[in-house]
């Protein structure tokens, strides 16, 4: 019997039984603190109540809105098409697989944009990318598409372009000023994330 | 017995360089400036805890100077805190936050029990940085309710806006429903909601082969 | 860092290159193992030489056990590995396949080509065999189609499966595996006692 055999058999064992002190937490994947340090500084998470019209109008398929906010103010009133995952269910297991979906943009909508931006933050630190906020939430929605006001004389001429798409969009959204409202054809698909990555060769 | 059995040296050779590289794993194992200490369930509880916030009329005493453990921080860029601030902030712009030396000072001011509050042009430029402070574990980091934007329009009566509502959040400003109500009758079928949500099977099985 | 190629560390026009290295470090394992002798891979099955044995349990635990401590010291991100997809039923029947085609040719199809490296005729012929077995699959394929594609269940691991952590299988395959090379040294030297002659 030689010694080496021993020894290495000890060795291995040793080095088997440390990987048992290595990560003994379940706690999902998530990316480093000061990654997520450095995209919370960029200001590129946001999006303009404008852009998200325009994308409902169009009937964009890669928007999708989650509304963040309790599940009464969402049955009361949401931006067309949203999903509602009120801000303390975010992580139930059901309402991750919306995110991470590919071609996909996620658009986190509250009242104003603070949960919206926490939602954010606390998905990023899982991982989840193509998630943005809406600024100004629903309130600045209301001010600026559903009840757009019109520029003073002097304003821009972009203000002025601006408040046509609004006043467009207003009466897409609510009909006003407008006696055909039913030719609006929105037909947003909600789709969730395949949970297992699907086989891509490999053999 | 054949050859390949007979070096049982050489199995140690190769064991041990298996085990020096995996020494030098750890030994050159980065050590992170930051670590979560509150997983993203507690941190999701932590967001209604008040303490965590600072509110406006707070503000007074800071800068009447009359404490000495608070110290606010302006994460706007060093261009616009030159344009004003809040009396007694100090200048910390976003962008230079991950920096090392910054974050080894927010660890010096929290061990030295100093509470630190953070703004930004609004509530929302803060929000993040505070979320993230709070997450690794930074609680005397506080957020300035309603940010400067609300400071610079009520700085003459700080204390007044104790009963105002207007730094608060998550407040609906107006009625949606009745707002966004279709106006003259016309009928909007098809943007409401619910929309049909296609709900995944949440068996594991994958579609495809190779 | 790791995997360089999905974490762009590397472009994706290295994967060939990085192949042909571990080919080329493969076969000259395999050669230097002893592989390429038809003998001492029918040895496993017949009790009196159990290096294929040991030679693969080796490389198992100390791969598994390196990745896990690769994984912590962040070499490597072992959630962005690919990982096979699992088909319960055609797995189990394939295996039993190359069981029978391992015993019967004494090859297994990366040390025949080791075998006819080094110019062994029996190697050369298994080989042949192999491109035929191969031809004769694609033409049948329509027919075990269903059966080829049955009992899919995904990219899955045994972590997956069970819930238990992955450091515990690591143990557990450990402990199995240096079991079975004390185990096989006794069941060698009982076995040779009875040969008349051994030679390669």
């Amino acid at each position: 019997m030689n010694k080496n055999y021993i020894i290495l058999t000890i060795l291995m064992l040793v080095l088997a039984v440390g990987t048992l002190f290595l990560r003994m937490s379940n706690e999902p994947k998530q990316i480093d603190p000061e990654e997520l340090l450095q995209e919370i500084i960029q200001p590129t998470r946001y999006v303009t109540t404008d852009q998200v019209a325009k994308m409902i109008i169009q009937g964009d398929p890669s928007l999708m809105l989650i509304d963040v906010r309790s599940t009464d103010e969402y049955i009361e009133y949401t931006l067309p098409g949203a999903v509602n995952i009120p801000l303390e269910d975010l992580l139930v297991e059901d309402n991750l697989l919306y995110l991470g979906i590919p071609g996909k943009k996620v658009v986190f909508v509250s009242n104003d944009d603070i949960k919206a931006d926490q939602a954010w933050v606390l998905t990023k630190r899982l991982g989840y990318g193509s998630t943005y906020v809406l600024k100004g939430g629903i309130n600045c929605w209301m001010q600026t598409i559903i009840d757009p006001q019109q520029p003073e004389e002097t304003a821009a001429a972009t203000d002025f372009e601006t408040y046509s798409f609004r006043k467009g969009a207003q009466m897409y959204f609510t009909g006003a000023g407008s006696d055909d409202g039913g030719s609006n054809q929105v037909n947003v698909q909600v789709q969730r994330r395949q949970k297992s990555n699907v086989a891509a060769g490999g053999c | 017995m054949h050859i390949h059995e007979l070096n049982p040296w050489r199995t140690l050779i190769a064991l041990s360089a298996f085990i020096v590289i995996l020494i030098i794993g750890l030994i050159t194992m980065p050590k992170p400036l930051l670590k979560y200490e509150k997983t993203v369930d507690e941190s999701v509880n932590a967001l209604v805890e008040s303490d965590a916030y600072f509110y406006p009329w707070e503000l007074e005493q800071v800068i009447a100077k009359e404490t000495d453990t608070i110290v606010l921080f302006d994460l706007r860029n060093n261009f616009v805190f030159g344009q004003g601030h809040i009396p007694g902030a100090e200048n910390l712009s976003a962008s230079v936050l991950s920096r090392k030396e910054n974050i080894e000072r927010m660890k010096k001011l929290r061990d030295l029990g100093v509470t630190v509050v953070l703004y930004g042009d609004s509530e929302l430029d803060a929000n993040g940085p505070w979320m993230l402070y709070r997450q690794v574990g930074f609680n005397n980091v506080k957020l300035l309710l309603g940010g400067y934007r609300y400071y610079f329009e009520h700085k003459d009566d700080l204390s007044a806006t104790i009963n105002d509502d207007g730094y608060k959040r998550g407040i609906a400003r107006y009625d949606y429903a009745e707002m966004a109500a279709p106006k003259d009758g016309a009928v909007l079928s098809d943007i409401e909601k619910p929309v049909q949500v296609q709900r995944r099977q949440k068996s594991n099985v994958a579609a495809g082969g190779c | 860092m790791g995997p360089l190629i999905p974490n762009g560390v590397i472009g994706a026009g290295w994967d060939f290159v990085i192949a042909i290295l571990i080919g080329i470090a493969f076969g000259f394992i395999l050669e230097a193992s002893g592989f390429s002798s038809s003998r001492n891979l029918a040895g496993v099955f017949y009790g009196y030489n159990f290096v294929v044995l040991r030679v693969f349990f080796t490389a198992l635990i100390v791969a598994m056990v390196g990745l896990m401590y690769f994984d912590f010291v962040g070499w490597l991100d072992l959630s962005k590995i690919f990982i096979l997809p699992t088909y319960l039923a055609p797995m189990v029947v394939g295996g039993i396949i190359m069981g029978f085609g391992f015993v019967i040719g004494g090859f297994c199809p990366g040390t025949s080509f080791t075998g006819i490296a080094i110019g062994k005729l029996d190697a050369l012929f298994f080989t042949i065999g192999l491109y035929l077995g191969i031809f004769g699959f694609s033409l049948a394929f329509p027919l075990f189609e269903g059966f080829y594609n049955s009992g899919s269940m995904g990219n899955i691991t045994l972590t997956d499966v069970t819930g238990i952590p992955a450091p515990y299988f690591a143990l557990a395959f450990t402990v199995i595996a240096l079991a079975a090379f004390w185990g096989t040294m006794f069941i060698e030297k009982k076995v040779r006692k009875n040969m008349k002659q051994y030679k390669f």
